[in-house]
C-alpha cells in the first residue's frame, strides 16, 4: 500500500460513512419539501440504499467491487458482491460535499496523473491515494466506455487489488462476437468464484436477471410517459431511471422504485400535471447530464421553463427485448450489456448521433446540450458530428458546454447561464421551434 | 561530421513531398490503390496482399496549425488526431482510396468516424484492437481479421487467398528483421546512426512499398557497416511515449551532447519487433503476432509488461536517461506515468517528462529542462 499523503486536506474529502449519513438525512428532509414529485423521496432512499450497501458490506459478509460501466451487475448481485460505480461516486460527492472532488483531483495531480484525464477516474485516483476510497476487494471493468478503463488495472496493481476486465468486441452482433462476449461473462464468474470462494447459484442469477428485465420494461414505460407533451417528469426525479437501471439492476428495491415512479408519472399525465406550468423548451442531453452542478436542472426548469426530457446515456434503444431465453441468463446478460444505455459510447460517432436523432424525434426535443467534458476523449471527437446530425435530420440546434464532468470549479453557473440565455433565445426565435409549437 | 547515408537519402527522396510522395505517385500511376492506416492493429500484410499500398496516416516534420480541424474535433482531442484531420482538410490525403483503423484508442476511433462522416472514402474499415493478451483475444482478433479480409475482397471484387497473405508476411517479416538489425547496431558504444536518422527509417517503412523499402534497408545496413559510421556523443538516451513523426523533435535532443539509441514507440522498435510465424496458417499467424508477438503497449490494460519492457531496453541499450514525450490528452500514457517513474527509480534510471503537442517542436521551457537533464546525467556519470 502507498503511504497516505499528509498534505491532503482530509476534511474536504468525502468518506463512505459521511456520504451515507448525509444522504440518510437528505432522504428524510426531502419528504418535507413541498412541490416536489412524491418519487423524489423514493429516489433519495434508493441512493441511500446504494451507499448503505457499500458501507455495511463487510459486516454482512459481502464483497465490494469498484467498477466501471457496462458491467453485468446481475452477476454481482447473485454472488453477494456490492458494486461501487466510480462515476456515481463522483456525482454523489458533488451532490453532498462539493469541495470533495476538487480536493481529490488535486491529490491525483500531485501523483503525476495528468489533469486532462477524466475526473471520474482522477477522483478515484486521488481518494485511493489518501486511503479515502471505500474498501474494495476487486476492480471490475469492461471495454466499453473509454481508454481510462486502463486505470482499473493500474490502480489495482498500485494498491494490491485484484482486477478483471471483460473484453468487448467492437462490432458486437456477429455470432462469433456474441459467443466471445458471453464467454467473457463466464470468465468474470470464474474470477469472482476464485476471489470469493463461492460458487455462483444459477437459480439466483436467473432471478436477478428476471428483475433486471422487469426494470428494462419499466424504464421503457417511463420513457413513453416522459415523452408526453408537456412532460410530467420533474428535474428532481430525472436521474431516477438511470440510478435504478444502471446501478441497481437485479434488485427488488429498484423495481419497486421504478414501479412507483411509473405510477406517479401516469397519474400526472392523467391529471394534466406537468413538470412546469408553462413548458417552453424540451431539452435533451446529448452526452450526459450536468453532474458537476446538481442544481442546474431545477434552475433551467424554473428560469426558462426548460424541461429535461432525455439523456442519451440513460435511454434504451428501440424495444430492448434482451430476454432471449429465460433459461440462459448469461446469454441474456451478454446481449443486454451490448445493448444497454451507455454502450453507444463505445460505438461509432455516427451510431451515437443516430441515437440522438431517434431520441430527438421520440421526445420532441427543442434543443440539445452537449456537455464537452474536458477529460473525455470519447466526447471531444463527437460533439460536432452530433450537432450536425441533429440539425440535418430534425432541425434541433445544439449548445456545447465546455465543462468538467464533476469538477464544479471548472466552470461557473454564471458562465453557463449566459450561454443558456442565448441558446434559448435562439431556439425560441427559430422557425423549427415555431413550427413544432404551432403545427399547420 | 558523419557522411550522409545514401540509402537513407533515397528513402527520404521517395517519401517526399509528404504525404503524396514520389513513391505514392509512382504507385498510383500504375492504377493501384493506396489505403491509409492509422494505428498498430491494422495488419498491413493483408492490404499489401490485396495489391494495395498501406500508408500510415501521420504528420511529418512540418508542424501543422490545427485550428481548422477544431471545427470538427474539439481542442481537448490529442494533437496527433487533430493534425491528421487538418492534413485531410488541407487536401493532403486526397490520394487515399481508403482508410483502415482500429479501436486502439478513443480518439482514433473518433477520427475514423469524423472521416467517415465528412469525407467518406471508397473503402473504410475498423478493427478491434484487443486490450488483453491471451488466447481469447487472439481468437477475437482473428475473427475480426477474417471479416476484414472478406470485406476487402468484396471491395476489390477479388479474393485475397492465404497464399498471397503468406507471401506478404514474408515481405513484411524481412522488413522487420532488417529494421531490427539497425536497432541491434545501435547497441554499440558508438551507434552508427542518430535517433533522428533512425526515425526517418521507420517512417519510410510505413510509407514505401515494403519490397522497395527492404531493398533500400539492405543497402543502408551495408553502407553503415562498410563506412564504419559512428556517432560520438556523451550520453545515451531512450525516448518513450507517443509516436513522434517530426524528426526534428529527436534532432533537437541530439543537438545536446546526447544520442538517442533506442525508443519504445509504436512507430519505432515495436514496428521492427519479432516475426510473424510462417509455420502457422497465415491469418492465424497474423492474429498471434499482432496480439501477442509484440511488446506490451500503452493501450493494453495490463501495462506491467510495458514498464518491464522499457526497463529491459534501457539496460540492454545502456541508456543514461529516458525522455518520456507524452502528447497532451493521451490518456493511456497518463496512467502509466506514476508507476513508470517508480519502476525506473528502482532501476536507477532518470526520466525526464516532456508534455508535447504532436508534431510541434518543444518550447523553450522544454529545451531548458532537456539541457538541465543532460547536465544531471553528466553529473551522475
Ligand atoms: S466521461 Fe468519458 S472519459 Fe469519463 S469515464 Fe465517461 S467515457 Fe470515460
Ligand atoms: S496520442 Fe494517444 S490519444 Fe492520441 S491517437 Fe495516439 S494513442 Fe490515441
Amino acid at each position: 500500500m502507498i503511504t497516505v499523503t499528509q498534505s491532503a486536506d482530509a476534511d474536504k474529502l468525502i468518506t463512505a460513512e459521511e456520504l451515507e449519513k448525509k444522504i440518510r438525512m437528505a432522504a428524510e428532509g426531502i419528504k418535507k419539501q413541498p412541490g416536489l414529485m412524491k418519487s423524489s423521496a423514493g429516489y433519495m432512499e434508493l441512493v441511500h440504499k446504494y451507499v448503505d450497501r457499500i458501507v455495511t458490506a463487510k459486516e454482512k459478509g459481502k464483497w465490494v467491487a469498484t467498477h466501471g460501466t457496462q458491467q453485468p451487475l446481475e452477476i454481482y448481485e447473485a454472488m453477494d458482491v456490492v458494486g461501487i460505480f466510480i462515476e456515481f461516486w463522483g456525482v454523489i460527492s458533488d451532490a453532498v460535499k462539493l469541495e470533495s472532488v476538487p480536493e481529490a483531483l488535486s491529490i491525483s495531480t500531485s501523483t503525476g496523473t495528468p489533469g486532462e484525464v477524466c475526473s471520474f477516474f482522477r477522483n478515484l485516483d486521488g481518494l485511493m491515494h489518501v486511503g479515502k476510497w471505500p474498501r474494495t476487494d476487486f476492480m471490475l471493468y469492461a471495454t466499453s466506455s473509454c481508454d481510462n478503463v486502463k486505470a482499473y488495472h493500474t490502480l489495482g496493481r498500485r494498491y494490491g487489488i485484484p482486477s478483471f476486465g471483460l473484453e468487448r468486441p467492437y462490432l458486437p452482433y456477429t455470432p462469433k462476437a456474441m459467443e466471445h462476449w458471453k464467454n467473457e461473462h463466464k470468465r468474470l464468474i470464474a474470477f469472482l468464484e476464485e476471489q470469493t470462494g463461492k460458487k455462483l447459484d444459477y437459480d439466483r442469477l436467473k432471478e436477478t436477471v428476471r428483475l433486471s428485465y422487469r426494470l428494462t420494461e419499466l424504464v421503457l414505460e417511463i420513457d413513453k410517459l416522459v415523452a408526453h407533451v408537456p412532460s410530467p417528469m420533474s428535474a428532481e426525479c430525472f436521474g431516477g431511471p438511470l440510478m435504478a437501471m444502471r446501478l441497481l439492476p437485479g434488485t427488488q428495491d429498484a423495481v419497486d422504485y421504478l414501479t412507483a415512479l411509473r405510477d406517479e408519472l401516469q397519474e400526472r399525465v392523467d391529471n394534466g400535471i406537468a413538470a412546469v406550468k408553462n413548458e417552453r423548451f424540451r431539452v435533451m442531453w446529448s452526452s450526459f447530464a450536468p453532474f458537476w452542478d446538481p442544481g442546474l436542472l431545477p434552475f433551467m426548469q424554473q428560469k426558462y421553463g426548460a424541461v429535461s426530457v432525455c439523456e442519451v446515456l440513460a435511454r434504451w434503444r428501440g424495444e430492448a427485448n434482451w430476454m432471449l431465453d429465460p433459461e440462459d441468463p448469461l446469454g441474456n446478460l451478454a446481449y443486454k450489456t451490448q445493448n444497454s444505455p451507455g454502450n453507444c459510447q463505445y460505438s461509432s460517432s455516427i451510431d451515437w448521433a443516430g441515437q440522438l436523432v431517434e431520441q430527438a424525434h421520440q421526445y420532441k426535443a427543442d434543443g440539445a446540450i452537449f456537455n464537452n467534458n474536458w477529460g473525455c476523449k470519447q466526447a471531444a471527437g463527437l460533439g460536432v458530428l452530433c450537432r450536425d446530425e441533429l440539425m440535418r435530420h430534425c432541425s434541433v440546434p445544439s449548445l456545447t458546454l465546455n465543462c468538467d464532468v464533476i469538477d464544479s470549479t471548472f466552470t461557473t453557473r454564471a458562465e453557463v447561464e449566459a450561454q443558456l440565455d442565448g441558446f434559448f433565445e435562439m431556439i425560441e426565435a427559430s422557425k423549427a421551434y415555431k413550427d413544432r409549437r404551432n403545427p399547420k | 561530421m558523419n557522411t550522409p547515408i545514401k540509402a537513407l537519402d533515397e528513402m527520404i527522396r521517395l517519401t517526399s513531398p509528404f504525404p503524396e510522395s514520389v513513391a505514392v505517385k509512382e504507385w498510383k500511376a500504375k492504377g493501384r490503390k493506396v489505403i491509409g492506416w492509422v494505428n498498430p492493429y491494422v495488419p498491413e500484410e493483408i492490404l499489401y496482399a490485396a495489391g494495395m499500398l498501406p500508408f500510415q496516416i501521420t504528420g511529418n516534420n512540418e508542424p501543422v496549425q490545427m485550428q481548422g480541424a477544431e471545427a470538427h474535433i474539439y481542442s481537448n482531442t490529442c494533437s496527433y488526431i487533430r493534425t491528421c484531420w487538418q492534413l485531410q482538410l488541407d487536401g493532403k490525403y486526397n490520394f487515399l482510396d481508403g482508410l483502415v483503423s482500429s479501436s486502439f484508442c478513443d480518439q482514433d476511433k473518433r477520427l475514423f468516424s469524423v472521416w467517415e462522416y465528412y469525407k467518406k472514402l471508397p473503402y473504410m474499415d475498423l478493427l478491434y484492437a484487443p486490450r488483453k493478451r491471451d488466447e481469447e483475444a487472439v481468437a477475437l482478433y482473428l475473427a475480426d481479421l477474417e471479416d476484414f479480409r472478406d470485406r476487402l475482397s468484396q471491395h476489390r471484387l477479388n479474393s485475397i487467398p492465404d497464399r498471397d497473405v503468406a507471401n506478404s508476411i514474408k515481405v513484411y517479416n524481412r522488413g522487420r528483421a532488417l529494421m531490427h538489425q539497425l536497432y541491434e547496431l545501435r547497441k554499440r558504444e558508438r551507434p552508427p546512426v542518430t535517433g533522428a536518422e533512425a526515425l526517418e527509417v521507420s517512417k519510410a517503412a510505413a510509407r514505401l512499398p515494403r519490397e522497395q523499402f527492404n531493398a533500400l534497408m539492405e543497402q543502408l545496413l551495408d553502407e553503415v557497416q562498410r563506412t564504419g559510421r559512428e556517432i560520438k556523443k556523451g550520453k545515451r538516451l531512450m525516448v518513450i511515449g507517443n509516436d513522434l513523426h517530426n524528426t526534428n523533435q529527436i534532432a533537437e535532443l541530439e543537438t545536446l551532447d546526447a544520442v538517442v539509441v533506442v525508443d519504445e514507440m509504436n512507430c519505432g522498435i515495436r514496428y521492427a519487433w519479432g516475426q510473424v510465424d510462417t509455420t502457422l496458417p497465415p491469418m492465424e499467424a497474423l492474429a498471434r503476432y499482432y496480439v501477442l508477438g509484440r511488446p506490451v503497449d500503452m493501450h493494453n490494460w495490463n501495462s506491467d509488461g510495458r514498464l518491464e519492457f522499457i526497463g529491459e531496453l534501457a539496460t540492454q541499450y545502456k541508456v543514461d536517461g529516458i525522455v518520456s514525450e507524452i502528447v497532451r490528452f493521451c490518456t493511456y500514457n497518463g496512467w502509466d506515468k506514476f508507476d513508470l517513474r517508480k519502476q525506473m527509480e528502482k532501476r536507477g534510471i532518470p526520466i525526464l517528462d516532456i508534455d508535447i503537442e504532436y508534431g510541434h517542436p518543444a518550447g523553450a521551457q522544454a529545451k531548458i529542462r532537456a539541457e538541465a537533464f543532460i547536465e544531471i546525467l553528466e553529473g551522475v556519470a
